[in-house]
């Protein structure tokens, strides 16, 4: 895991990723790669390109230039049929946890159960519940909404959703954003923990400091379209480059053109 | 404009697809025909019977009393299960069913929920797009079926107490002169008009981009779209029908 | 559907009235055909814009109607198929005329009776026909003598088996003036 990262092939690979839309390019030449079993936070100023990363890895975006490896293998090009059993082993978080509206709290736990294994729903209510107890969610909210659940509430959700189907990775975009310390608290400890637990190799972008030093193994800045630094997350506070110095430090004045 | 006619043309190429081949989502399908068909009813009623008796009320006024009888429930008839039965009914579900699907599906979109319905190993063509299409195609002529009829009640009513015609006079008459092939021209068309509804619905709400401005404008282009492609598409199937 | 029960309970209302509407309409068009109604043919010279769904009537009272009006290939005649009410019996020699309500009316078949003692057999042929008379033919003729139509003409331009006498005096009344 440590010195032999060399050789080890990496869970998830970034090589030479670029992507632009109508105005700028977004990425150019990205290349990262994360070691399975580890948990890898992905920072940047808005705008960075951090969300347009994320999605390429997961194919709901396609790169003008570059490739992305799953297991040393090269899923750039899959159509969507083939690309759909990979899913199988990826988990997401999305930012608003993206849970389905019109479906209750269970069924949206389950949605992969049900509608992709072909799982019957007595079973999957309970492999839905079990995740939701891993998310420290109670059975009582089984039968509600999403529409009648907080913020917080609905990213536990999102996270069992995720989860339910044991998948080796898993990616979060912007966990903690817009909760409150203390839940947000809560979510970091609960990624750690299911990431420990499962196994997974864990992808996440935020701007929380806090919580990237709580969920990272590992940091990455992404500034103008390509990593300017890597690094153990306890470097984050002790490294020399001036990018990693400007962000933490929260300060307008460095190499990072603020007026984006 | 050429590029947007085949980009919706590719969307109703994959929509298709998925709706013809396995895997299918029987439980959403039902769903659908449940919020696209049964629940129009009320308004597809009300327009049917309107309009009906409007007709009615035209050819009353217009002074054709030798055969007013036979006149009235003939053109009626013709007039309802032909054009104003799947023309009317189309519209009416382009204002309901086209702008709910395209906000609904829209507001997917911004929320990412399209997007996690992938990362959960499920096509949103199978899943979302597929069952609304195929519940479109099979509730318009359903729904034209019973807007034929209530538009037929809707002149009789009109010729029982303008004309005074027998109740029984005039439905014989509109039984003589329908034909099996003026209801099935008709059922073809809102077959063909379902299809466009459904359509414009999902694919607006699937391109919708830009947050909740996005998705108003997005309905209502599903809206407006549906009711121009519903009239063209009516013009070129009546000449298609009146030719055969 | 449960979120939307005002609008599921008008749309069961809906269905019901349409089925209930439905469902007496065709009881009230079975009644107006008595059971076992009957097909008979008759050609014409001229149908005169006669429709399948024309009625057929026999002393003035609706007795069918007309099914199907084709054109015979080879001897260039109207084909006309008559749908009659089943209990409604002809004389084999009886007379079916196109004729029209008033000016503007439609056309439709007005059925005379003979005098034979046996009935018009299902899918037997009216062998006495009277097609449709021209009446704006016959008006040009007193408006426009000169018009250039012999009296010989008049009469086959109305296309009668029979030449009524109307036809005749009128052509001969042009051709006078």
């Amino acid at each position: 895991m440590s010195a032999v990262s060399g050789i080890e092939v990496p869970k998830l690979e970034w090589r030479s990723v670029a992507k632009r839309f109508a105005r700028a390019p977004v990425l150019d030449g990205l290349d990262l790669a994360v070691a399975p079993g580890r948990s890898l936070v992905l920072i940047g100023g808005s705008g960075q390109g951090k969300s347009v990363t994320l999605k390429i890895a997961l194919g709901l975006m396609q790169p003008d230039a570059g490739q992305v490896l799953l297991d040393g293998v090269n899923v750039t090009a899959l159509s969507e049929n083939e690309r759909r059993p990979l899913f199988s082993r990826i988990g997401m978080l999305f930012q608003g946890a993206a849970l389905f509206d019109s479906l209750t709290i269970w069924e949206n736990v389950a949605f992969r159960l049900v509608h992709s294994d072909g799982i019957p729903r007595r079973e999957a209510r309970e492999r839905a519940i079990a995740a939701m107890h891993l998310v420290r969610l109670s059975p009582d909210v089984a039968q509600l909404y999403p529409g009648e659940m907080s913020g917080g509430m609905q990213k536990r959700v999102g996270l069992a959703r995720a989860i339910v189907g044991q998948p080796d990775i898993l990616f979060f975009d912007e966990p903690t954003t817009g909760l409150d310390p203390i839940t947000a608290a809560a979510i970091d400890e609960l990624i750690v923990d299911k990431v420990r637990s499962l196994g997974c190799t864990a992808v996440s972008i935020t701007h929380d400091l806090a919580s990237a030093r709580t969920i990272a193994d590992e940091v990455a800045m992404l500034y103008q379209g390509r990593i300017v630094w890597r690094g153990p997350v306890r470097e984050l506070d002790t490294t020399e480059n001036p990018y990693v110095r400007q962000f933490v430090g929260g300060s307008s004045q460095g190499p990072i053109d603020a007026n984006v | 404009m050429a590029a947007a006619v085949g980009r919706v043309a590719h969307f109703a190429g994959r929509g298709l697809h998925a709706a013809v081949t396995p895997r299918w989502f029987p439980q959403q399908i039902l769903r659908q025909l449940g919020a696209i068909g049964f629940l129009s009813l009320p308004v597809v009623g009300m327009t049917a019977w309107f309009t009906g008796a409007a007709l009615a009320l035209n050819i009353y006024s217009s002074g054709d009393r030798f055969n007013a009888e036979q006149v009235m429930a003939q053109i009626v008839a013709l007039g309802i299960t032909r054009e104003l039965g799947p023309v009317l009914a189309a519209l009416m579900l382009a204002g309901r069913v086209a702008a709910a699907i395209a906000s609904e599906i829209g507001a997917m979109r911004a929320t990412e929920q399209i997007d996690a319905m992938v990362t959960l190993s499920t096509d949103p063509f199978r899943y979302l797009i597929a069952p609304r299409l195929i519940a479109a195609i099979i509730a318009l002529p359903l729904l034209t079926l019973v807007a034929d009829i209530i538009g037929v009640a809707g002149g009789w009513q009109v010729a029982i107490h303008m004309l005074g015609t027998s109740p029984q006079i005039y439905i014989a008459n509109t039984a003589d002169f329908l034909t099996a092939w003026d209801v099935e021209s008709g059922l073809i068309k809102a077959a063909v008009f379902g299809f466009i509804v459904g359509l414009m619905g999902c694919y607006h709400g699937m391109t919708a981009v830009g947050g909740a401005r996005g998705v108003g404008r997005a309905t209502t282009q599903a809206v407006v779209s549906s009711a121009i492609l519903i009239l063209a598409a009516d013009y070129l199937l009546t000449s298609l029908f009146t030719r055969l | 559907m449960r979120r939307h029960w005002g609008e599921t309970a008008m749309g069961f209302v809906v269905l019901a009235l349409a089925a209930v509407f439905l469902l007496w309409s065709l009881a009230v068009a079975r009644a107006g055909r008595t059971g076992g109604g009957y097909q008979v043919s008759a050609k014409f010279g001229d149908v005169g814009g006669l429709q399948p769904g024309a009625k057929v009537s026999l002393a003035g009272v609706k007795v069918g109607s007309v099914s199907s009006v084709r054109v015979d290939p080879k001897t260039f005649l109207a084909v006309v198929q008559l749908s009659l009410d089943g209990d409604v019996h002809v004389p084999s020699d009886s007379t079916a005329k196109v004729t029209s309500d008033g000016l503007l009316g439609g056309a439709h078949v007005a059925l005379t009776p003979g005098g034979a003692e046996d009935d018009l057999k299902p899918g037997g042929e009216i062998s006495n026909t009277q097609g449709s008379v021209d009446l704006f033919g016959l008006i040009g003729q007193f408006i426009r003598p000169h018009g250039g139509n012999t009296p010989a003409a008049v009469s086959s331009a109305s296309g009668a088996d029979s030449s009524s006498p109307a036809s005749s005096s009128a052509g001969a009344a042009a051709s006078g003036y």
